[in-house]
């Protein structure tokens, strides 16, 4: 003790001491204070395997239909999925590959510890009693999702029915989709898995919410609110003359006309015979300030408030509107727009509705197993996105554009029933086809389903898209 | 409490440790028992032959100490006969077909320890041949860099095959450098702490005795190049800075090579894959490309940790076999599951108890050749621990250093078994100069 260098054997302990204390907090920190979040990653096996022996829980349909369930094998329990169309929401549940689609945000209600039901989480926790699987109900009406599915039939693309009420989702496909069992089968996952990921269609995306497309006139709705709030006469007539441009400053610039059109066009002939040229002298009269403010009242570049995966989308690259040329597309729905298919169903949905954007969501209840409601999933509306009135003017104007001579939107028109509607021909890469489009929604007055509708490389454009819109509403309806 | 003891009428005999080996056998007989009783286990008979033989074993060690009347520590024994065990334990729940293996290796531990014990007559005598320990040592450090008996496993090139068996040279070179620098230090200590010449407030070596801390850091680097192995270039490093630290008592020089290796490592971060591979692991181990690559081991080692909460999972209950290669590289983590926030302080305590036993022992050695060795000897169980509980912890990048005593491995285990065994001689010597019964 009387060593010269005892006090560096000291010193030295004690920092070593101080790293133990350290290392401590850290094992702190991942066990108990980051255990919550870490503990429903959806890819924790731990997640999947609380069900390994006991069965997960049914995702059903707004009718108690099974979509997915979970069905007794030889070493437990194997996830059965039986809906192709539904692939990209429902996602799958696998041990290799983690958790996706409704599978993933619903998790812990599936093992029966929903976060509504506290009581549930403690018992798992700290006494390791497992309540026995919930299950979730989807909006999804699988006769609306299977005439959209049949609608769709091959063609790449999406379609989305959602209620303008309430917002839950009747049906929802993504083509091209694929087979959720092959990913949950010890035996195949890993070439299944593998291709998927590879698959130059991308098969595992939800067009619905998380593809983007340029909107083309279907965006025109906007520009139409953004002028109407604005004091803009919607009866005062504008001359079109193809090809367009506001001064010389535009140089070789014009904006184009899809008929051709030398004309006066008030703003119910710009909807119904979706007049570019119109909408692009609108959008520069009222200025870049307003087309963006709306823009993005609609939710035009913002992520969705949705239960699965969202895209964003964008008002332009930059975010802002900064030149007249830009200003000009955009008000038709070109420039740098992009939207999923899912965010123009939100804006039509605030038209619906008399101007109240509703909050869109898959599930819509989750039950305990009993069947007793553990939670009710009704996300309150956005907000009041445009004034009841613009909301009754825009609608006259998209029902006109459905059954006014020389509607583009005709395919979509139901015998006995107003239905209101847009055509989009969104002009995509030069050299490829553009994408056709179709939203719209019905009954006109009072309306109980909205629909979105893409198919990518159409030949037509939205000529060919209007026709599947009503299929699906027809649906809905029940005619 | 050890003077207390040492009044005691049976002065030779040693309670302390053989009471502490009761609860060994009380872990390691529940920790059986539990993992046994879950499905995640199947029943064999070497789960029961196993503890039963690994608590003989242990039993054989302490009668061994008593009937050669040995007279040191009592309290390092216990300590690393429970880490053992908490490793058969751990072995049996997550790699059950290698848990025979871990038994034989652990015979052949306490035949280490019983000869270190034995053998050495003379302790100090160690330092004579310093110079022989480093050939020995840097020749073991190379060679796995041969072909033929050079082996590279899991990208790192730092194994020998030796018969049928792949043993890592460089648990043993750990020991050798510790004799060696203790020795060394010992003899130049005066010239490296007593420096005339300063830059600023700054002592600045001779120039002869710069020489080898500038070749351990070249050392050091080459090896992390032409071995790939982080966790063994900062072990070699750290224990030639704390060894450099303790004969010295400038932390300077440790500050300065601690700035060296931290510069290596942004050199070698730049030039080599695998280095950045690990580094970029450990910043991001959640990124869609790395959490299915490189960082599926740390992320899944993280989902365990946060499923252990509190108080564990439970022995058998989690799924810490979701974490590949985890009896080597990550029984932390898998004990931390099972055993909760408290289980894994308890293990942590274990270390620092040893480390502490340790240094005390090192504080009482008569000689400062002793004083270094078993300074020395104790920082590499701390210095090894920290290093692979912070990386299994995402604290500092991993490597792959084990655990002491609980991660399954031969080399490992054989080699901190002599370590304790030679601890413990130092401890004898002290207690005999002051004439005392065993501590």
């Amino acid at each position: 003790m009387t060593s010269p260098i005892s006090s560096n054997i000291r010193s030295l302990t004690f920092a070593l001491a101080i790293a133990f204390l350290v290392t401590s907090i850290g094992a702190a920190y991942w066990t108990v204070l980051a255990s919550d979040q870490l503990a429903n990653d959806p890819f924790n096996p731990r997640l999947i395997a609380a069900t390994n022996g006991r069965p997960r829980g049914a995702i059903v349909d707004r009718n108690g239909t099974p979509i997915a369930t979970s069905e007794r094998t030889d070493s437990g329990f194997a996830r059965s999925y039986k809906d192709r169309t539904l692939a990209q929401v429902v996602g799958y549940a696998s041990s290799k590959f983690g958790l996706s689609g409704v599978e993933a945000a619903y998790a812990e209600s599936l093992i029966g510890q929903d976060p509504a039901d506290p009581v549930s989480i403690w018992r798992a926790r700290y006494l390791g009693d497992r309540s026995p699987a919930g299950q979730v109900v989807l909006g999804i009406d699988l006769k609306i999702q299977k005439a959209a599915a049949d609608a769709l039939g091959g063609r790449k693309g999406a379609i989305v029915a959602l209620d303008p009420r309430t917002g839950a989702i009747l049906a929802s496909v993504s083509v091209p989709s694929y087979d959720a069992n092959q990913v949950v089968d010890p035996a195949k996952q890993d070439a299944a898995f593998d291709q998927l990921n590879h698959d130059a269609g991308r098969p595992l995306l939800n067009r619905v919410s998380q593809g983007l497309y340029p909107p083309g006139s279907i965006f025109k709705v906007v520009t139409g609110a953004a002028a109407l709030e604005s004091g803009f006469d919607p009866t005062k007539k504008l001359r079109v003359d193809d090809p367009y441009q506001a001064d010389k400053s535009w140089g070789d610039y014009f904006v184009r006309s899809s008929s051709h059109a030398h004309g006066l066009f008030d703003m119910s002939d710009g909807f119904r015979l979706s007049e570019n040229i119109y909408f692009a002298q609108v959008g520069l009269q009222i200025g870049a300030a307003k087309l963006t403010d709306y823009a993005r009242r609609f939710g035009i570049g913002s992520t969705p408030s949705l239960d699965l995966a969202a895209a964003k989308g964008q008002l332009s690259d930059s975010g802002s509107i900064e030149r007249p040329t830009l200003l000009a597309d955009t008000s038709y729905g070109q420039g740098e727009l992009l939207v999923s298919p899912l965010q123009m169903a939100l804006v039509y949905a605030a038209i619906a509705n008399g101007g109240v954007m509703p909050t869109a969501h898959y599930a819509t209840e989750v039950r305990d197993a009993e069947g007793h409601v553990v939670r009710q999933i009704a996300p309150g509306p956005v907000g009041q996105i445009i004034s009841p009135a613009t909301a009754k003017t825009l609608t006259t104007m998209l029902v006109g554009a459905v059954a006014g001579p020389g509607a583009f939107a005709f395919g979509a028109k139901i015998p006995g029933v107003d239905v209101a509607g847009k055509t989009g021909t969104a002009e995509n890469r030069p050299g490829e086809a553009p994408h056709g489009w179709f939203v719209g929604f019905a009954p006109a007055v009072n309306p109980t389903v909205v629909v979105a509708v893409i198919v990518e490389n159409a030949a037509d454009g939205g000529v060919a898209a209007a026709p599947l819109g009503g299929a699906v509403m027809r649906a809905a309806l029940g005619k | 409490m050890m003077r207390a003891e040492a009044a005691v009428p049976l002065g030779r005999a040693r309670f302390t440790e053989l009471s502490l080996l009761v609860w060994v056998a009380t872990f390691a007989i529940t920790g059986f028992v539990a993992v046994l009783a879950t499905e995640t286990s199947t029943f064999t008979a070497t789960a029961v032959v196993v503890p039963v033989a690994f608590l003989a074993l242990m039993l054989a060690l302490h009668i061994f100490l008593v009937s050669i009347r040995f007279r040191g520590d009592q309290i390092l024994m216990p300590i690393a006969a429970g880490l053992t065990a908490i490793g058969l334990v751990l072995v049996q729940r997550l790699a059950s077909d290698l848990l025979l293996q871990q038994l034989s290796w652990s015979i052949i531990a306490a035949g280490a320890f019983a000869a270190t014990i034995v053998v050495p007559r003379d302790l100090t005598a160690l330092a004579r041949f310093k110079w022989s320990w480093a050939l020995l040592g840097l020749l073991l450090l190379i060679a796995p860099l041969f072909p033929v008996i050079g082996r590279e496993i899991n990208g790192a090139r730092i194994w020998i095959k030796v018969g049928p068996a792949s043993i890592e040279p460089w648990e043993a070179v750990k020991i050798l450098l510790v004799v060696f620098f203790a020795a060394y230090l010992e003899e130049y200590r005066e010239v490296l702490s007593h420096s005339q010449r300063r830059i600023g407030p700054f002592p600045v070596p001779p120039v002869p005795y710069l020489v080898p801390i500038v070749a351990m850091w070249v050392i050091a680097m080459l090896v992390m190049v032409f071995e790939k192995d982080m966790g063994a270039t900062v072990l070699f490093f750290g224990i030639f800075l704390a060894m450099l630290f303790l004969a010295t008592g400038e932390a300077f020089y440790a500050l300065i090579g601690l700035a060296l290796l931290i510069v290596g490592g942004i050199v070698a971060y730049q030039l080599f894959g695998h280095v950045q591979t690990r580094v970029d692991t450990w910043l991001r181990p959640f990124d869609e490309d790395l959490r299915f690559g490189t960082g599926y081991q740390l992320v899944q080692g993280l989902y365990a940790l946060a499923n252990g909460g509190l108080f564990g999972a439970g022995l058998g209950n989690g799924m810490p076999d979701r974490i590949p290669v985890v009896w080597s590289d990550f029984v932390f983590d898998a004990f931390a599951e099972e055993a909760g926030l408290a289980g894994a302080l308890a293990l942590l305590a274990l270390y620092l108890v040893f480390l502490y036993r340790g240094m005390i022992i090192a504080l009482r050695a008569p000689t400062m050749f002793l004083q270094l060795l078993a300074a020395g000897l104790s920082f590499i169980i701390a210095l090894q621990t920290l290093v692979i509980v912070g990386g299994n912890l995402r604290l500092i990048p991993l490597t792959g250093i084990t655990l002491p005593f609980v991660a399954y491995g031969g080399s490992s285990l054989v080699t901190n078994w002599m370590l304790v065994g030679l601890l413990m001689r130092v401890s004898q010597v002290s207690s005999r100069m002051r004439g005392g019964g065993p501590e």
